[in-house]
């Protein structure tokens, strides 16, 4: 029950916070961003998180969601609302085709696998200039506003979609985490080979997963492409500011749970523009280097993420309501 | 008791400082950053980290070497000698930070103008937002894209990438036709990005109207680590003259290889890596007799330029000249304007002629926007390396110096 109303009053702020920004200015940018890079972090939760597979090559399907949806805008006048499930769709498609050889990797070789796949995403959009516009980029066209259209004049509408497709993503995950799904994946992740020996077909599970996990990512790709307005390779299909970042913020936020990926946005992508507001101006790449520190420094004092600050408050709670 | 309570103490302190304080002062602190009276703010984005680091600070010192010349001048005198504020961020490498610096620069410190952000990549993402926001931006990146777009508020004061790539092949014709050579096999090789392919495209179709065979057209990934089978497919081409088109160390690795294996047919850079004075340090005496196209070169008006080598210890490398045309004419479309509100700047800007200042140190003597925005007096100059400086060597009305060819 207190679950519950945390929950409800988290929602109504998250809803109210866009209300007192400014609705196209900086601020409402950062929200929208941060919401976002939640949600793909929760959807890489999936497979990084219950599955407990170190995934590097989500940007693939981020990328291919940008694209699919821009591409359809671009050559058919096809609505991003539209392109979204199309996105979704070759997301999905293209997570089944990495997964089938990839799955049965594990650790180091399965992250070295999928950032690889990013990487080939990425080189392959550079190449295929005809479908993609090669390594100039795509712009998505401004097109009259309407909600049909996926068009708007400010970035208010951005900011609530964003938010719904958070929500979204994350009754997903809990669902799945806490049905039939989530033990299977769990007593995979404990021990694969009991899993199999119990009647898990483990292989069958964990498709299952990054299938979801590639969808859910691809989407949001689509929705990334209307706030970001212009894309190229390198930015869709980027190893580090896609796939390793959206893996960071699960892991500073707290992997497997459904808080982390949100806490850990709302830590990473503020606190990354700060840096770069104070102190891009000076000495080059400093802030980026006093972001780094800050990292390292929270990875060192929270080494399984910033949701067990919770989990140690409520200890502390639960320990002083014993004591009086 | 007294151990529990000083552990709450610690966590709660530490929670606050890490989480809640940064996040809640952030919209404050960036806000008392914000302009006093008389001044003019306008915003630098750059590429001030990662790859294109070294650009972003040359076209930076040239913004600057400007805005403090006008200031220590008196400043804006239509505004009653208001100061020009520079408002300086980092775009790192990634188009979706630049849109966000850009957003932050209209909201929280009200630019009248964004200049920026050389590379192409960078300024279509920027011009998505000061689109959006009728803010003007003024640009000295080549893509042909940036004023292709029908935008209303951008404006680039060089040629485009594809007038740069033609004039690259037709300037090279020209020369080794004036020393008595005819070309009809020549080496294309392009880095991958957006800036090599935009050129490369330029090059291949002035080639073909010009009647002479592409022997070799390779584009290779950005940050190539051995060049070796390039060259070596040079080699066995026969080019008569090789046109590479990449930033600054791949440049350097392709010329130094070429010329290792003396390979010393021409070389006809196309601009960024090939006309900075890194060109020169890291090649020494393989950099002499190297030609490249060029927006803009600084011997065209030394009595300016100098002040910058003066200042920096260099000479005025063209990204840096140019964002000094750019800011040069922003300040008059403000003085012909009176006014430091984005949309009057943009109706001052928008299809007018420029003289004076530092316009001319650019070619045609003048900046002249046409209605997509794109300085249409502006033509690519060929360089040549002597000696450590750039020489101007074609067209001839602008030349410096005669081009040297040896076929």
């Amino acid at each position: 029950m207190k679950r519950w109303i945390a929950i409800v009053v988290i929602v109504l702020v998250a809803m109210a916070v866009p209300q007192v920004l400014n609705p196209s200015g900086y601020w409402m940018r950062v929200f929208t961003l941060t919401l976002l890079f939640a949600a793909m972090a929760q959807a890489w939760n999936l497979i990084g998180g219950l599955a407990n597979q170190l995934s590097l090559g989500h940007a693939a399907f981020f990328g291919i969601g940008a694209y699919t949806s821009t591409i359809l805008l671009l050559k058919f006048g096809i609505s991003p609302w539209i392109g979204m499930f199309a996105a979704g769709a070759l997301g999905g498609l293209a997570a089944l085709v990495i997964a089938v050889p990839t799955m049965r990797l594990q650790g180091h070789y399965f992250a070295l696998a999928t950032l690889a796949f990013g990487e080939v995403a990425r080189v392959i959009a550079n190449v295929w200039t005809s479908l993609t516009g090669g390594p100039g980029g795509l712009s998505v066209p401004f097109v009259p506003p309407s909600f049909a259209a996926y068009s708007f004049k400010q970035l208010l509408p951005h900011a609530y979609i964003a938010l719904v497709a958070l929500i979204i993503v994350t009754v997903i995950f809990e669902v799945i985490r806490r049905g039939a799904m989530g033990y299977r994946l769990r007593a995979i992740r404990e021990n694969a080979a009991a899993a199999e020996v119990i009647g898990i077909d483990t292989t069958k599970v964990k498709l299952q997963t990054a299938v979801i996990s590639g969808v859910l990512t691809a989407m949001l790709g689509t929705l990334f492409a209307q706030v970001a307005v212009f894309f190229d390779p390198d930015t869709a299909f980027s190893a580090a500011s896609i796939s390793i970042r959206v893996a960071l913020i699960a892991i500073i936020g707290g992997v497997g749970t459904a808080v982390g990926p949100i806490l850990g946005a709302f830590f990473i992508v503020p606190i990354e523009e700060l840096m770069n507001d104070l102190f891009s101006s000076g000495a080059a790449g400093l802030s980026q280097l006093i972001f780094g520190v800050i990292l390292i420094v929270v990875i060192l004092w929270r080494p399984r993420g910033l949701v067990t600050i919770f989990e140690a408050l409520r200890a502390r709670l639960q320990g002083r309501g014993a004591q009086s | 008791m007294s151990k529990t309570s000083s552990h709450r103490g610690r966590i709660n302190r530490r929670t606050v400082l890490a989480g809640t304080a940064s996040l809640i002062a952030a919209p404050w602190i960036s806000s008392t950053a914000r302009a006093q009276a008389k001044q003019v703010n306008i915003g630098v984005i750059m590429p001030l980290s990662g790859a294109n680091a070294q650009f972003g600070t040359n076209s930076r010192n040239g913004i600057e070497l400007v805005a403090d010349e006008i200031n220590a001048a008196g400043g804006i005198k239509a505004l009653g000698n208001a100061k020009i504020n520079l408002i300086v961020a980092d775009a790192t490498s990634t188009p979706t930070t630049a849109g966000t610096v850009a957003q932050r620069m209209i909201s929280q410190n009200e630019v009248t103008a964004i200049l920026g952000a050389f590379a192409s990549s960078l300024t279509i993402a920027i011009s998505e937002v000061t689109e959006r926001r009728d803010i003007p931006l003024l640009t000295m990146s080549f893509a042909d894209q940036i004023t292709g777009r029908g935008y209303k508020n951008i404006f680039q004061v060089v040629a485009k990438a594809s007038a740069l790539g033609k004039a690259q092949l037709d300037y090279t014709v020209a020369i080794a036709q004036a020393a008595g050579t005819r070309i009809d096999k020549i080496a294309i090789m392009y880095e991958d990005t957006a800036y090599g392919t935009a050129q490369a495209g330029g090059l291949r179709a002035a080639a073909k109207a010009a009647n002479i065979e592409l022997v070799m057209d390779d584009a290779y990934p950005l940050g190539i680590t051995d060049t070796t089978p390039l060259i070596n497919k040079l080699r066995a081409s026969g080019a008569q003259a090789v046109f590479p088109v990449s930033y600054l160390n791949d440049s350097l690795l392709l010329i130094r290889t070429m010329r290792q294996q003396r390979i010393t047919i021409p070389a006809i850079g196309g601009a960024a890596g090939y006309v900075i004075p890194d060109f020169e340090k890291g090649l020494g005496e393989f950099a002499e007799g190297v030609l490249s196209i060029a927006p803009a070169n600084y011997d065209l008006d030394t009595g300016l330029t100098d002040r910058f080598r003066k200042r920096f210890g260099y000479f005025m490398v063209h990204e840096a000249l140019e964002h000094a045309v750019a800011l040069d004419v922003l300040v008059q479309a403000i003085e012909k304007a009176k006014s430091a509100k984005a949309e009057d700047v943009t109706m001052a800007l928008r299809g007018a002629k420029f003289t004076g200042g530092w316009t001319n140190a650019m070619t045609g003597g003048a900046v002249e926007f046409d209605s997509s925005g794109l300085n249409t007096a502006s033509i690519p100059v060929m360089v040549q390396w002597r000696k450590k400086e750039l020489v101007t060597v074609w067209p001839k009305d602008v030349a410096k110096g005669a081009a040297e060819w040896k076929s």
